[in-house]
């Protein structure tokens, strides 16, 4: 397929496609909330009607207030046009350099806050500082997340990323994938950053600054956000799945039309798959406060960082990191967490998290090891999160749905140097584990390390936290990490050992909550420290 | 004969626990079948015992010699504390101490926590053993906490969080071992079999064996009560009811030395020599010793002083393992005269608190005119216990000296030092109880009646004595040796 062809056709879907995306999303929330919804081609139809209205303009803006409109319409287009989003290698895939990409996705974002400013309105001057503040929190995020995918792919263009099947053969480019999946949320306005349906002033950012807007102005300027919207979800759609991506010079005239509709129809439905996953992160999901947001660009803005040194820190010691060795770096990662923590739902819940991951470890391995090891190991990571993710926690809330207060004694440290505390196990784990001679008979080092820090972390934390719920969660944290030394020397238990260990563990969570309980009915807390009575 | 019927019964009798109301209904059923489920085990394990059949296994079961004895004790136990809990539980209920809930939960967890125990004993696959060691620690601590007091549940709380805690790491050694023996070549499930493993364990690493040997008996021995893992055995042994205590103090710790035995064994195997495992024994026995005659110097409360003596009494047979090959044998006898006298104590302190209603030992005053046939059972009880003869734990403890003198002098000395301290501890408590002057004896109620509890009693205090005669024999010998050929290794 010629390119020139290729970059036409892909950019006029995309303009064609915009509308609809945007209605589809409005469509799919109303009816995950039990309305009708009104029909996803709604917005063509508003398109239309607003380029017949006539516009009012205050006469307190200037010639940028006009300006505005046309030039945030055309930074969408450019962005249709030059990123690789049906085919691979247009005319345009040059210009697809990330840094010159970033650029023009900051002209619109000033272009923008300039226009909420220019009118001279309280509620524009809001929308314009509140967007700017979310840029350039954004924006590090932004460049980061491309640089580790272009350190490892080795091109500047975001044209030759998407080439090459990065994603899956690095894993740690998850990571950068979720902090794009966070930046595109901010960029577009959506939950939990914006609300782009809102009505009340005080909650707008996006919709502040193009509150003075009406008529042919206020449509191109909702097209333009309707069209970055699709962009920005192909986008991702093609980072995670780069294979559905269509070769714009591999083709030959002859078979170019078919090559066009395959692309229009993978196009379609990547849109319709998407807006329908963002419908339902918006009806699960709360707006977060604004001075929350700087939390929420600091989570993404680390996630990115991380993959990027992982990356660099794969190159330099020369050794692939594998699925499974990210995962246990997460499941450590996660009881780090819950080491510092006092409240007993946070702390289940990175329980959860780090069952998860040791689920993920499982799954992991089952791309590394034989057939007959697959099914075990999927039916090992089944159960696990069945299990450990979510019957555990249920039966030990269940089992203290007496006592409703927050169960939050102190620890002997202050979080800060709990989180030391961890550290220097981890440290001490590794020290010893160099030393001993078992490392060169294990396979799977980073595992067998992960699983003795995980029974290391887990008695610190039954014997530095007082509290008594700290000990059952350090009981189950040392049987984590026993369960991962099973997947590093035995592999894969027999059925009835595994049922039966999982078994155990489900009963003898719940037999300590019950106890557990009791005991601080008995004693009216659920610090260790009153436990002495019995001390001779 | 195969386990499977004893696990058959022992569910019938838990059904009937759940669905039957009538108090007096349970405790007969219970009491029944347990003497059912005992004798199927006697069944299975005299005969192997006694030399009439041989010694047999397959990828589930084992049923060598010492499984043979293991199982026979944990029988007769059992059977012993189904009928001290006829008389003492149905006693509690009718004070009204108990509610007919506790009842069913004491009843139905009694022959879970059995079952588990002879499960244990009869496993092959190292992992089952691991499971049900496991179950018993589970099943076993709403038994610790019945009674609805402060203590009752702090003690269950240490009880299940240390020996879960100690289990898991349990479960890391056996994974190693595991481990070690898939590389060394063995096929498939037979990675956990104990037998397999026995056989092929010159094929294993001598480093994985080592370390896989430490955390099975840093795990396991929390559960023994070795000291400094100790901490929660006096808690749990003196809180629970006095026929769980039996179990406990009698058989359950057994149970984890026995797990200990096994590994030691697959270990010693793969290293050549029983030097280095021999060493580890050595130390934990040792201090095993010293600090419950510490403790027992303190003590207020009667109970807590038998569950020290446990303590310390596991601490000689460890320490005697460590001499082998003549410290097995008294290991042997001296687990079997424990077993006998250490239930039969928990037995008539169960009696003891019927009568006073207190456990604290200078409330109980004139015990021999108030109860004198408890009593006289109790003092001829603690007398064994501190190995005058004609206890056979004398003849253990004799047999384990003339060995430990001759390799380790001096720390025979210091053990030889806190054996007489924990003796001086022991009597001063009971003597104490029984001769002095208390209220005046017509106020204490009625004079006590010969029940059931007495039976068992003396059932086994003739036992106690009738093996010191059996075991000086050389028939008695010949005996104890097949039994300690399957515990220790002998290098050649």
């Amino acid at each position: 397929m010629n390119p020139i062809l290729a970059t036409l056709l892909q950019g006029f879907f995309i303009i064609l496609i915009a509308p609809f995306a945007s209605g589809l999303v409005r469509f799919c929330k109303a009816r995950l909330q039990g309305r009708k919804g009104a029909s996803p081609f709604l917005p063509y139809y508003t398109f239309a009607t607003l380029f017949k209205k006539q516009m009012v303009i205050s006469a307190a803006t200037s010639w940028v207030f006009r300006v505005v409109p046309f030039v945030v319409f055309s930074t969408s287009i450019a962005l249709a046009f030059i990123l690789p989003l049906l085919f691979v290698g247009g005319k345009l895939a040059s210009m697809s350099d990330f840094l010159v990409v970033a650029g023009i996705l900051m002209i619109g974002s000033i272009f923008l806050v300039l226009g909420g400013l220019d009118p001279g309105s309280a509620f524009g001057g809001m929308g314009s500082s509140r967007e700017m503040t979310i840029a350039a929190l954004v924006e590090p995020t932004i460049i980061m997340v491309f640089a580790a995918m272009s350190f490892v792919g080795g091109t500047f263009a975001i044209d030759g990323m998407i080439g090459q099947q990065l994603v899956f053969s690095h894993p740690y480019l998850l990571l950068s994938i979720f902090a794009f999946l966070l930046v595109t949320l901010a960029e577009n306005a959506r939950y939990p950053v914006d609300n782009p349906a809102t009505h009340l002033e005080l909650t707008m950012v996006h919709e502040a600054m193009i509150l003075e807007y009406s008529g042919a102005y206020l449509a191109m300027l909702e097209y333009a956000s309707a069209i970055k919207l699709t962009v920005f979800a192909i986008l991702l759609s093609n980072f995670i799945f780069p294979a559905t991506v269509g070769v714009a010079a591999s083709l030959g005239i002859g078979s170019a039309l078919v090559a066009g509709i395959v692309a229009i129809f993978i196009g379609i439905i990547k849109v319709v798959i998407a807006m329908g996953l963002l419908a339902l992160l918006e009806s699960v999901v709360v707006k977060m406060r604004f001075y929350r947001m700087q939390e929420y660009m600091s989570i993404a803005f680390f996630t990115a960082m991380f993959g990027m040194l992982i990356a660099m820190f794969s190159y330099v010691i020369e050794v692939a990191i594998e699925y499974h060795t990210l995962f246990a770096a997460l499941a450590v990662f996660f009881v780090i967490l819950l080491f510092g923590r006092a409240r007993s739902q946070v702390m289940l819940r990175y329980y959860a998290f780090s069952s998860l991951s040791i689920a993920g470890i499982a799954f992991g391995l089952s791309f590394i090891l034989g057939e007959e090891e697959k099914k075990h190991l999927w039916l090992f990571a089944a159960v696990t999160i069945l299990i450990k993710s979510i019957i555990i926690p249920i039966v030990v809330r269940y089992a203290q749905r007496k006592h409703k207060e927050f169960i939050s004694s102190p620890s002997f440290l202050r979080p800060a140097s709990s989180y030391f505390v961890a550290v220097v196990i981890l440290g001490a784990t590794f020290f010893v584990m160099k030393q001993t001679p078992i490392i060169g008979v294990v396979e799977f080092d980073t595992l067998l390390f992960a699983s003795i820090a995980l029974v290391g972390l887990g008695l610190a934390t039954m014997i530095v936290h007082r509290n008594i719920f700290s000990q059952i969660l350090g009981l189950l944290i040392i049987e984590n990490g026993v369960t991962v030394f099973t997947l590093v020397t035995v592999k894969s238990l027999p059925l009835l050992i595994e049922l039966g260990v999982f078994i155990i563990i489900v009963a003898s969570a719940f037999i300590l909550s019950i106890l557990g309980s009791r005991i601080r009915e008995f004693h009216g807390s659920s610090d260790t420290e009153d436990l002495r009575n019995l001390i001779e | 004969m195969s386990p499977i019927l004893t696990i058959i019964i022992i569910f019938i009798a838990t059904a009937f626990v759940i669905f039957l109301k009538k108090e007096k209904h349970i405790r007969q059923s219970s009491l029944l079948l347990a003497l059912t489920a005992g004798a199927s085990v006697f069944a299975m394990s005299l005969p192997v015992l006694f030399q009439t059949t041989a010694a047999w296994s397959d990828s589930v079961w084992l049923m060598d010699n010492f499984s043979a004895l293991m199982a026979t004790l944990v029988a007769f136990v059992y059977m012993s504390a189904a009928i001290v809990s006829f008389r003492y539980i149905g006693h509690e209920y009718e004070e009204n101490i108990l509610t007919l809930s506790d009842l069913k939960l004491y009843f139905g967890l009694f022959h879970i926590f059995a079952l588990c125990m002879m499960i244990t004993v009869m496993a092959n696959n190292a992992l089952l053993l691991w499971m049900t060691l496991e179950g018993t620690t589970l099943s076993s601590t709403f038994l610790v906490g019945l009674y609805r007091k402060k203590t009752s549940a702090e003690a269950a709380w240490k009880y299940i969080i240390i020996c879960s805690t100690g289990i898991s790491l349990g479960l890391l050694g056996i994974l190693l071992l595991g481990y070690g023996s898939s590389l060394a070549g063995i096929s498939g499930s037979d990675i956990f079999t104990l037998t397999s493993l026995a056989e092929n364990a010159h094929l294993l690493s001598p480093d994985i064996a080592r370390w896989a040997f430490v955390f099975i008996f840093v795990g396991f021995g929390a559960k023994l009560g070795l000291v400094p893992m100790h901490i929660w055995l006096a808690d749990a042994h003196s809180n629970a009811p006095s026929p769980i205590s039996g179990l406990f103090s009698g058989i359950l710790l057994n149970i984890a030395l026995y797990g200990i035995i096994r590994f030691r064994f697959i270990t010693d195997l793969t290293l050549g020599s029983n030097e280095w495992t021999g060493q580890l024994f050595l130390f934990f026995g040792f201090i095993s010793i010293i600090v419950p005659a510490f403790m027992m110097l303190v003590q207020s409360n009667y109970k807590r002083m038998l569950a020290y003596s446990s303590v310390e009494h596991m601490g000689i047979i460890t320490f005697a393992l460590a001499l082998s090959p003549i410290g097995a044998l008294a290991a042997v006898i001296h687990m079997i005269g424990h077993t006998l006298t250490k239930s039969m104590l928990f037995f008539g302190a169960g009696e003891i608190l019927i009568n006073y209603k207190t456990t604290q030992t200078e409330k109980i005053k004139g015990l021999m005119k108030k109860a004198p046939f408890t009593a006289t059972l109790f003092l001829f009880g603690i007398l064994s216990i501190i190995a005058l003869p004609p206890s056979v734990l004398f003849v253990s403890e004799y047999t384990m000296f003339t060995s430990a003198f001759v390799l380790h002098p001096f720390l025979s000395l210091l053990i030889f030092v806190a054996l007489s301290v924990i003796a001086y501890a022991m009597l001063r408590s009971t003597i104490g109880m029984f001769f002095s002057e208390g209220e005046d004896v017509t106020s204490l109620g009625k004079r006590e009646k010969w029940n059931l509890t007495h039976w068992v009693m003396i059932a086994q205090l003739i036992l106690v004595v009738g093996l010191t005669f059996f075991f000086s024999s050389a028939d008695g010998l010949k005996f104890i040796d097949l039994i300690s050929k399957d515990i220790i290794y002998i290098s050649k």
